[in-house]
């Protein structure tokens, strides 16, 4: 047994269990997706799990990792700001949007701040352009979309995650 | 099986192929060609690259009737799609016009070509493909002469990546085809590289350990298109219309490949000629286009420092440097007072022509022809092989392979290639074995037994034993008595030589009783250790249990590429104790070092000559090296028995091995009518490779020097299985607690023709015993134990291995170390 199936013992067997036992290949993004949860990314040991688990070659497991953008292979911010840039949203102001962004937090795109909180992202279609400027918010688990922000709702969403950060400190 | 045969035009020319051929297939055997990166012929296709773009038209068909639409000439009215279409995933169909040299055709072609040189970094003077690269000729052929993407805007990305020790990775000039990718998961079940990241930032990225962990790797940089995947080996060694070529065949296993040397005289050198790398050689028949990493790369030992240079006689105890003349007179000396109690020892890296003088020597001294091998039974394989026209590319539906005690990935790769690929055409596997190996996965039935029933297991098939037998054997043993054909392979995984040799015959009775001899695609095959350890068989030479007893009461034993003081402790002790020993060698070995004459020999490369693959297949190679290169002193094995006749009055042929061979065909039945002519004739392959097909099917040579020839078949039946069945040794456990230790065969070993190829050392198997971890614990073993051989330990370190069956140890051959039983 390794960490990860120490970790999440059903939620694996729950995944396992929806596809047949020869093809067990296929549960390979849901366990990519499992082993970001803790970490907020996914760590090459968690790769070489999964493949254990799903009796891949780690190549094959990593390859899938690599292919898709929300899957992250190196540890950034907590949240991920993931701000759509294609032609329509460009169109309605998302590049100004974007740089806007970086500036008040002090950070390139694709870079992260120095709390360690916040990387802001660069990310192809999100599906909602009339309702542009649009995000997505991916941390803790979760991800969640944001329509038709400006610069100012965006850091007031910034300064709630920032409260939340800073009272489970003090909590904890 | 009747092929439906379907009817097209490509070009206007009237085309007709199996149903199912795809377009780019259908076209190539009509002589048209059409420009590729991803599609392969040996490979799924996957429409990628977009450079077979065709116009496909396919005839109206009325749904009424189900019949074609006439046009008013009573022809099929055509209907071309609003765009082109790849031709290498569409299949053909009745009445389909293809159209390959309409301009909409030529424009797409420069198009993609066009976007693939995107970031193409166009460094041909510096790139090892150039000159056979697919990208440049092609791009010569069809491609734009100016490009309208930006120049400044080029990806600039890592020139220098390695994917493991062997193979190397320029990420600017792969063109994403994944053919690389494709063949390792598809063709070879090692998907240890893989994409990562997409669009223009997609990579080809290794995670295994070491990287790219493959015996197959090597191929990868023969089907990449551009010269993005390359070998450290030959990675800026030369360019390739600088190298000469030269067709050779591997003699590291049973298999036989096909190959070439690709040699050039260089300052570096010192102005000698040099082998700068080893590709395939087409043979559809034996491994395709296809090398495993062993062919490819162990092959410096030819050109190692340590080569015998001169011949040694010794001389108050020590071995001096002598001339050919003073060594060739003693030894005649010394046979004359021998007689026949003279013992000629030889190995399985001997060519046919070798072998051939070397036992007419012996024959007319009235002394023994004994093999080097730990494996037995190839007087049976002589008898029981496949016959003549037999092809484990052509095993599908029907046919049923048998493989027993052989870990085949390891002892013969290519056959464990071609099997698998059988499997997948429809053929039936079944795998006996003590330990998992890599061909369970593709076993319709894996018999596990423990080591030392291999024997018995294989006896419980037969119909006179089955009744009784568990019901996975029934099972199997049901599907070999119903199949079509039935291929019998037995390997040396845990078997000594005795053991081996009973489990050879019991492997020709379950032919016999099955009734499948003398059928083409049916018979025995031994996965032997040396590439021509069946023509020593063939030849006449034999091994024998009580080997050291014979060398030990010869008067002179002469030993040619064995060394058996290397190999075994107690064959060295007798040789030590023997009247006079004669070596010919390519290196000072172990047994050398004890000689009393030492000859020096040149590797194959440096000379012509023949071997007898594990399938009985004869097939020459050539001299790739000019003569008085390397070692100047060096003669060819078969020209120092001749040399040595001729003072005896002896008369053999020490000039040339074509006359050899007129010898053996006169005087061996297998071998009649086989000749150096016909060991050199070619027939059309497919697919094509080489020469301007190079994007198709890679840059595999063009097989121009001989596909090989079959031996032919020796009479069979039931009194064939002599000898009677063999008895083997028990051998005594020296304590209670005493482990006993099985031989097994992995494919880097430590062996004398292995060991000087640097850049395999990292992957070299260690001298070690393979111990369970639960066994370990029970038996008090720690990282050292006690190996014991003949009444006699050596310390040997313990690697624990879960894959090792409980109770007992493995240790792997040619490593240094031989034991029988293992203690704390």
């Amino acid at each position: 047994m390794n960490e990860l199936q120490r970790e999440y013992p059903e939620e694996i067997e729950r995944i396992l269990a929806k596809y047949p036992p020869e093809n067990k290949r296929s549960a390979v993004m849901p366990l990519l997706y499992l082993a970001q949860r803790r970490q907020g990314y996914i760590p090459p040991q968690a790769i070489q799990e999964i493949a254990q688990i799903l009796e891949l070659s780690t190549t094959e497991v990593a390859s899938v990792a690599g292919f898709y953008s929300l899957f992250h292979e190196q540890p950034e911010g907590r949240w991920r700001i993931q701000v759509c840039t294609d032609l329509p949203c460009a169109l309605r102001g998302a590049d100004e949007f974007l740089k806007r962004l970086c500036e008040a937090l002090g950070v390139a795109v694709g870079g992260t701040t120095a709390d360690g909180l916040f990387t802001v992202e660069e990310v192809k279609c999100l599906a909602a352009c009339h309702r542009a400027p649009v995000f997505q918010l991916q941390g803790d688990g979760e991800i969640k979309y944001y329509e038709s922000q400006s610069i100012d709702t965006v850091l007031a969403l910034v300064e709630e995650l920032r409260c939340k950060a800073e009272s489970k400190k003090e909590g904890a | 099986m009747v092929v439906k045969m379907v009817s097209l035009t490509i070009d206007g020319r009237a085309v007709a192929v199996p149903a199912g051929t795809l377009v780019v297939d259908a076209a190539k055997k009509a002589g048209i060609d059409i420009p590729v990166f991803c599609y392969h012929p040996k490979l799924d296709p996957v429409g990628m690259c977009r450079q077979c773009l065709v116009e496909i038209g396919r005839p109206l068909i009325d749904r009424a009737t189900n019949q074609f639409i006439l046009d008013a000439d009573g022809k099929p009215k055509i209907s071309f799609g609003p765009k082109l279409e790849t031709a290498c995933t569409t299949p053909v169909s009745e009445g389909m016009v293809v159209v390959t040299d309409s301009d909409k055709v030529v424009a797409a072609r420069k198009d993609v070509l066009e976007f693939i040189l995107t970031s193409h970094p166009l460094d041909c003077p510096i790139c090892d493909k150039g000159g056979e690269c697919p990208l440049q000729n092609l791009t010569m052929r069809y491609g734009p002469p100016v490009s309208r993407f930006l120049f400044d805007e080029k990806m600039h990305l890592a020139k220098h990546v390695p994917l493991g020790e062997l193979i190397y990775l320029d990420r600017e000039r792969c063109i994403q085809c994944g053919r690389c990718v494709r063949f390792q998961s598809e063709l070879v079940d090692d998907p240890v590289i893989g994409f990562s990241q997409r669009g223009r930032a997609l990579q080809i990225v290794t995670f295994s350990n070491p990287g790219f962990d493959s015996i197959w790797s090597g191929n990868t940089t023969d089907i990449c298109p551009v010269g993005a995947l390359t070998t450290a080996d030959f990675r800026f060694g030369a360019r390739p219309w600088e190298m000469n070529a030269s067709a050779s065949i591997c003699n590291h296993c049973a298999v036989g490949c096909n190959l070439t040397y690709n040699v050039r005289r260089e300052a570096k050198a010192g102005g000698k000629t040099v082998i700068k790398r080893v590709m395939p050689r087409q043979n559809e028949m034996v491994n395709e286009i296809w090398l495993c990493d062993k062919g490819r790369l162990a092959y410096h030992y030819m050109e190692s420092d340590q080569r015998l240079e001169q011949p040694l006689v010794r001389k108050g105890g020590e071995l001096v440097p002598a001339g050919w003349d003073e060594a060739l007179n003693l030894v005649t000396e010394k046979l004359r007072s021998a007689g026949n109690r003279m013992v000629m020892l030889v190995g399985g890296r001997l060519s046919n022509e070798d072998l051939f003088n070397l036992g007419e020597l012996t024959e007319a001294q009235g002394g023994q022809k004994l093999l080097y091998s730990y494996m037995g039974g190839g007087d049976l394989v002589s008898r029981f092989a496949p016959p003549k026209g037999s092809n484990l590319g052509e095993l599908g539906a029907g046919s049923v392979v048998l493989v027993v005690a052989c870990d085949l990935h390891q002892e013969a790769p290519l056959w464990w290639l071609r099997l698998k690929q059988a499997v997948k055409r429809g053929a039936k596997l079944i795998v006996a074995s003590a330990r998992p190996t890599r061909l369970d996965k593709f076993a319709t039935h894996v018999v596990r037994y423990a080591y030392g029933e291999e024997t018995r297991t294989v006896a419980a098939f037969l119909p006179v034993n089955v009744a009784g037998a568990p019901q996975v054997i029934q099972s199997a043993a049901k599907t070999l008595t119903e199949a079509e054909d039935l291929i019998v392979i037995y390997g040396s995984d845990g078997l000594y030589l005795e053991e081996s040799t009973a489990l050879a015959r019991t492997c020709a009775e379950l032919l016999l009783k099955t009734n499948h001899t003398g059928k083409v695609n049916s018979g025995l095959l031994a996965a032997w250790q040396n590439g021509n350890l069946q023509g020593g068989w063939e030849l006449g030479f034999r091994t024998v249990p009580d080997l050291a007893e014979r060398l030990e009461k010869a008067a002179l034993v002469w030993v040619a590429a064995a060394d058996p003081a290397g190999d075994d402790p107690a064959l060295a002790k007798a040789v030590r104790r023997t009247g006079f020993l004669v070596v010919q060698e390519l290196f000072l070995t172990e047994t050398a070092r004890m000689a009393d004459v030492v000859f020096p020999v040149l590797v194959n490369a440096e000379r012509e000559g023949s071997y007898t693959s594990g399938e009985r297949r004869v097939q020459r190679f050539y001299p790739a090296l000019p003569p008085k290169g390397i070692v100047p002193e060096a003669r060819p094995d078969f020209a120092i028995p001749a040399l040595v006749g001729e003072k005896l009055g002896i008369e053999l042929e020490d000039h040339s091995a074509a006359l050899v061979m007129e010898h053996i065909a006169a005087k061996f039945a297998a071998f009649a009518g086989i000749n150096y002519q016909r060991l050199a004739e070619v027939a059309e392959q497919w697919p094509p490779v080489g020469g301007s097909d190079l994007y198709y099917g890679g840059t595999s040579y063009l097989n121009r020097q001989g596909l090989g020839v079959t031996l032919s078949d020796v009479l069979q039946g039931e009194s064939l299985l002599n000898p009677a069945p063999i008895q083997t040794t028990q051998r005594q456990k020296p304590s209670a607690d005493a482990l006993p230790v099985y031989p097994i065969q992995l494919l880097y070993d430590r062996g004398t023709t292995i060991l000087p190829s640097a850049l395999l050392h990292e992957r070299l198997v260690q001298p070690a015993v393979w111990v369970h971890p639960t066994t370990a614990a029970e038996h008090k073993l720690q990282s050292k134990a006690r190996l014991i051989y003949e009444g006699e330990a050596v310390e040997v370190a313990v690697l624990l291995s879960e894959q090792t069956p409980p109770k007992v140890a493995l240790l792997p051959r040619s490593v240094g170390l031989l034991g029988y039983w293992l203690e704390a």
